[in-house]
């Protein structure tokens, strides 16, 4: 119960932002959905993947094709689009379970991403080709989401459920599963813990929330273009992540929070942004590997990753 | 009693050493059976083989009468086998009590479904193993360690929590491969009542590997010795202990 | 006849995956790290090359041994600077701190850069070599005739001399190396900086045959792993082989199927090679799945 304080005192950010602050805050909230998914599988299962903005951008294409080309409302787009990102990294994760997984994780990531990306290129009628899609009003349950304030309370609600939904999982036996086959797989096959289920599973799930989070993402900048979903974008994906905490929720959001309204700020200057994220990343890996959720930990002990309830 | 173990005729073979040959071995319910021999003998090899980590080449492994040779080691675990690993084998990142936990989880009920939306059901399985870790803790006298990381632990208080874990889900056979190694003579002392009470109170079958003479004499009902991947010898402590040909492996090996 | 001159400009583009490969197999053997920013490195050298030739106006010769020399030092620098400083992390962290390395490169080729695709004068003017209905242009030749040498070279050296023997005896194992002396944090350093040179090479001899853009790290890093993919990881015989077949696949593809295919045909042959055969063509055994 402990947990709904922040996104219900979250609620009263409105009242004091103006529509460009509450922008940058929404993004935010859609960038804690992609940092705990990315997390998920980088952090927990501790598998270096490189399919997360292949993951946001199909959530975020299948969202703005079915709102675009089926008319179907924003609230109905929601779960197809988590499905999307869903089956994409299943078959990734299937696919790599074959090879020399260490490695072969990565690189079928690297291969699935960018030929997601290409086909969004290449996609024409469907996808809108290197000129995307514009993303029709969203409906939310006939609530027209056509402010700042209203697409925040949507996502908060959005977010809320999904993060939840994650905490519960990790703090459950699945969690615990994940976390074991990232520590020592070998240990976890002899506790009779199904390991590349499991896998398949993390990547599952990780590829259903950052579904959702490109869901959102269409909606709220309402053009969906595959520029979006490249290698740039994925080393600020793998900044939120390590900056936050690998491998912990609460690290996700901070993360996510900390870093969202930074790319802004290097838009104007070629390769600042490459260079700072790139350099960010290279300096937390030195200094504090851990990230900051570690660094919250230490003063509040509460805040450390648990993988079980007492309650 | 009936041998809930039954290895025939085991051979395993990889990279071009006969790791094992022609090995047979039993393993019965509320029995320690420990397997010694000089370094390179084959005693993990056996582990190995026994668990599923690496195929036999000849030979048949049973468990409580049914094959299980050729199976995975996720698959072999199901069926009730559990092992310690001579490197440590726990989850660093994680505390004894998530280590214990770990180890329970082919026993806790709860569904997908159930304990993504939080049920009543989910809760309570989830609850009740909690409740299970922590007195598996207790009862083997490290419930203090239960939500320290396993990481900043001393080695002795690894090998214990390991073996809390593999015993948490009650496994009818345990296979503890070296648990002894850099534990001083009074942890050790602890170790020997621990394999015990496994053995006595649980009714576990117990295969211990080890090169800890006195703890090996202390704590097992029967050794079988191996050499060079074969079996040379089996019998109680005493016998093992005047026999020539034990003596022979172990003094010819210098 | 068609087909065949397709596989000659494939064989020539190949030549360069297969240099590219081979230095990521010579670091992933060598460390056991894979190098997820050697892309970037590649393209490091390239854009030094570009800078020290076109703005510096240095002739291409003295620029490409310069812009080796230059990455054979910043792969060490790297190894010693970076990666070693993270070796007791998590296992990820390698990986992270290569993509993160890989990505400032690419932020100051774009800095310097701007936004535009830069191309390079010609160079290899070499005519081309006719032969009955096929034609070698002269970029290939130069291509055939610098990898060909660099391989042989490379291949000498590891399996001949007595620093690779030493090379053989680290890989195998890096303790029992230790154990007769070898220095293997300075082994480390040195073949950090051998696969940066090595993949500068290959940078150096496509600058000047292709648009040259930051973006260049991403496309040979895929190249790369799907060359030594093909030719079974860690396999460096095999990374040749994978290039070399990479390049021909794709002018084949291209020409037969559609040219929009050229750009995914590496993609491909990842997912296909692993659906199929997941050791690769001349990979080990991949170990049991647990």
């Amino acid at each position: 119960m402990r947990f709904y304080l922040l996104p219900l005192a979250a609620c009263a950010i409105p009242l004091a932002a103006n529509p460009y602050t509450q922008f940058v805050v929404n993004l935010m909230l859609v960038y804690i959905l992609v940092a705990v998914g990315f997390n998920l599988v980088l952090g927990n299962l501790g598998q270096l993947a490189f399919a997360n903005t292949a993951l946001f951008g199909i959530g975020a294409y299948a969202a703005a094709m079915l709102m675009a080309h089926a008319g179907w409302p924003f609230w109905a787009a929601i779960v197809p689009a988590g499905l999307a990102g869903a089956a994409a990294g299943f078959l990734a994760s299937v696919t790599a379970l074959r090879g020399i997984r260490v490695y072969y994780l990565a690189i079928v990531t690297l291969a699935f991403g960018e030929l997601l990306r290409w086909t969004y290129i290449h996609g024409e009628a469907a996808t809108g080709g290197t000129d995307g899609l514009a993303v029709p009003k969203a409906d939310f349950f006939g609530i027209a989401l056509d402010s700042e304030t209203a697409r925040f309370y949507a996502f908060l609600l959005i977010v809320t459920v999904m993060v939840k939904a994650v905490s519960n999982l990790l703090r459950s036996k699945i969690g615990r599963a994940i976390v074991a086959i990232r520590d020592n797989e070998l240990a976890s096959a002899s506790l009779a813990i199904p390991t590349g289920r499991y896998i398949v599973a993390a990547f599952v799930l990780s590829g259903f929330v950052v579904g959702v989070a490109g869901s959102l993402f269409a909606v709220l900048i309402g053009r969906v273009i595959p520029e979006s979903f490249g290698l740039i974008e994925l080393i600020l994906h793998f900044a939120m992540v390590l900056v936050g905490g690998l491998g912990s929720l609460t690290g996700s959001i901070l993360g996510a929070v900390a870093l969202t309204a930074l790319p802004e700020y290097f838009r104007r200057f070629p390769g600042l942004y490459e260079m700072f994220f790139g350099g960010l990343l290279i300096v937390f890996l030195l200094a504090q590997p851990r990230g900051l959720a570690a660094l919250a930990a230490r003063w509040w002990p509460a805040l450390r990753e648990r993988y079980y309830r007492e309650n | 009693m009936a041998a809930l173990l039954e290895l025939s005729g085991v051979s395993v073979r990889f990279a071009g050493l006969q790791a094992l040959s022609g090995v047979n071995l039993s393993a019965r319910g509320g029995e320690v059976r420990a397997v010694i021999g000089p370094n390179g003998a084959g005693k993990t090899t056996l582990f190995n083989a026994i668990s599923g980590y690496v195929p036999i080449e000849q030979g048949s492994i049973a468990l409580g009468g049914k094959p299980i040779h050729g199976l995975t080691p996720h698959q072999i675990a199901a069926r009730g086998v559990r092992r310690t690993f001579q490197n440590g084998g726990l989850f660093p990142e994680l505390t004894a009590l998530e280590n214990v936990l770990a180890g329970l989880h082919s026993r806790i009920d709860a569904g997908f479904a159930g304990i993504l939306f939080g049920t009543r059901a989910a809760r309570a399985a989830e609850r009740e193993a909690v409740q299970r870790a922590r007195a598996l803790l207790e009862l083997l006298g490290v419930s203090h360690l239960a939500d320290r990381v396993v990481k900043e632990m001393s080695g002795g208080q690894q090998r214990t929590i390991e073996i809390v874990r593999a015993v948490a889900a009650e496994p009818p056979l345990l296979l503890l491969d070296e648990p002894a190694v850099g534990l001083a003579p009074p942890v050790r002392t602890q170790l020997v009542g621990l394999i015990r009470r496994l053995a006595g109170e649980m009714g576990i079958a117990v295969l211990l590997i080890e090169h800890a003479m006195e703890l090996v004499m202390a704590a097992a009902d029967a050794i079988a010795v191996l050499n060079g991947g074969a079996k040379i010898a089996e019998g109680p402590p005493a016998a093992i202990r005047n026999d020539p040909a034990v003596l022979e492996a172990y003094l010819g090996h210098a | 006849m068609f087909a065949l001159q397709l596989a000659l400009s494939g064989l020539a583009q190949g030549a360069i995956y297969a240099l590219v490969a081979l230095s990521m197999c010579v670091v992933y053997r060598a460390t056991t790290v894979v190098n997820f920013g050697h892309g970037d490195l590649v393209m490091a050298g390239a854009f030094v090359l570009y800078l020290l030739a076109v703005l510096a106006g240095l002739p291409f010769l003295a620029g490409a041994l310069a812009a080796v020399a230059l990455l054979f030092l910043l792969g060490v620098a790297i190894e010693v600077g970076l990666i070693e400083r993270i070796k007791a992390g998590p296992h990820i962290g390698f990986a992270l701190m290569c993509i993160a390395f890989g990505y400032v490169l690419r932020g100051i080729a774009r800095g310097v850069w701007g936004r535009e695709v830069l191309p390079m004068p010609r160079v290899f003017d070499f005519p081309p070599l006719v032969l009955g209905e096929l034609v070698v242009t002269g970029d290939a030749l130069a291509v055939f005739g610098v990898v060909g040498v660099l391989l042989a070279l490379f291949f000498l050296l590891f399996y001949r001399s007595s620093a690779g023997r030493v090379m053989q005896a680290v890989c195998q194992s890096e303790r029992g190396a230790a154990l007769v002396g070898i220095n293997v944090r300075a082994f480390h350093g040195v073949m950090w900086g051998a696969g940066a040179a090595l993949g500068a090479a290959g940078g150096v001899l496509v600058a000047p045959i292709t648009l040259l853009h930051p973006g260049l790290g991403a496309i040979f890093l895929i190249k790369g792993f799907a060359a030594m993919t093909l030719g079974g990881f860690g396999s460096l015989g095999g990374a040749v082989a994978g290039g070399l077949i990479l390049g021909v696949a794709e002018q084949l593809v291209g020409g037969y199927v559609s040219t929009k295919l050229i750009d995914i045909t590496a993609y491909l042959v990842i997912i296909l090679v692993l659906a199929l055969r997941p050791s690769g063509l001349f990979g080990r055994a991949i170990a049991e799945r647990v």
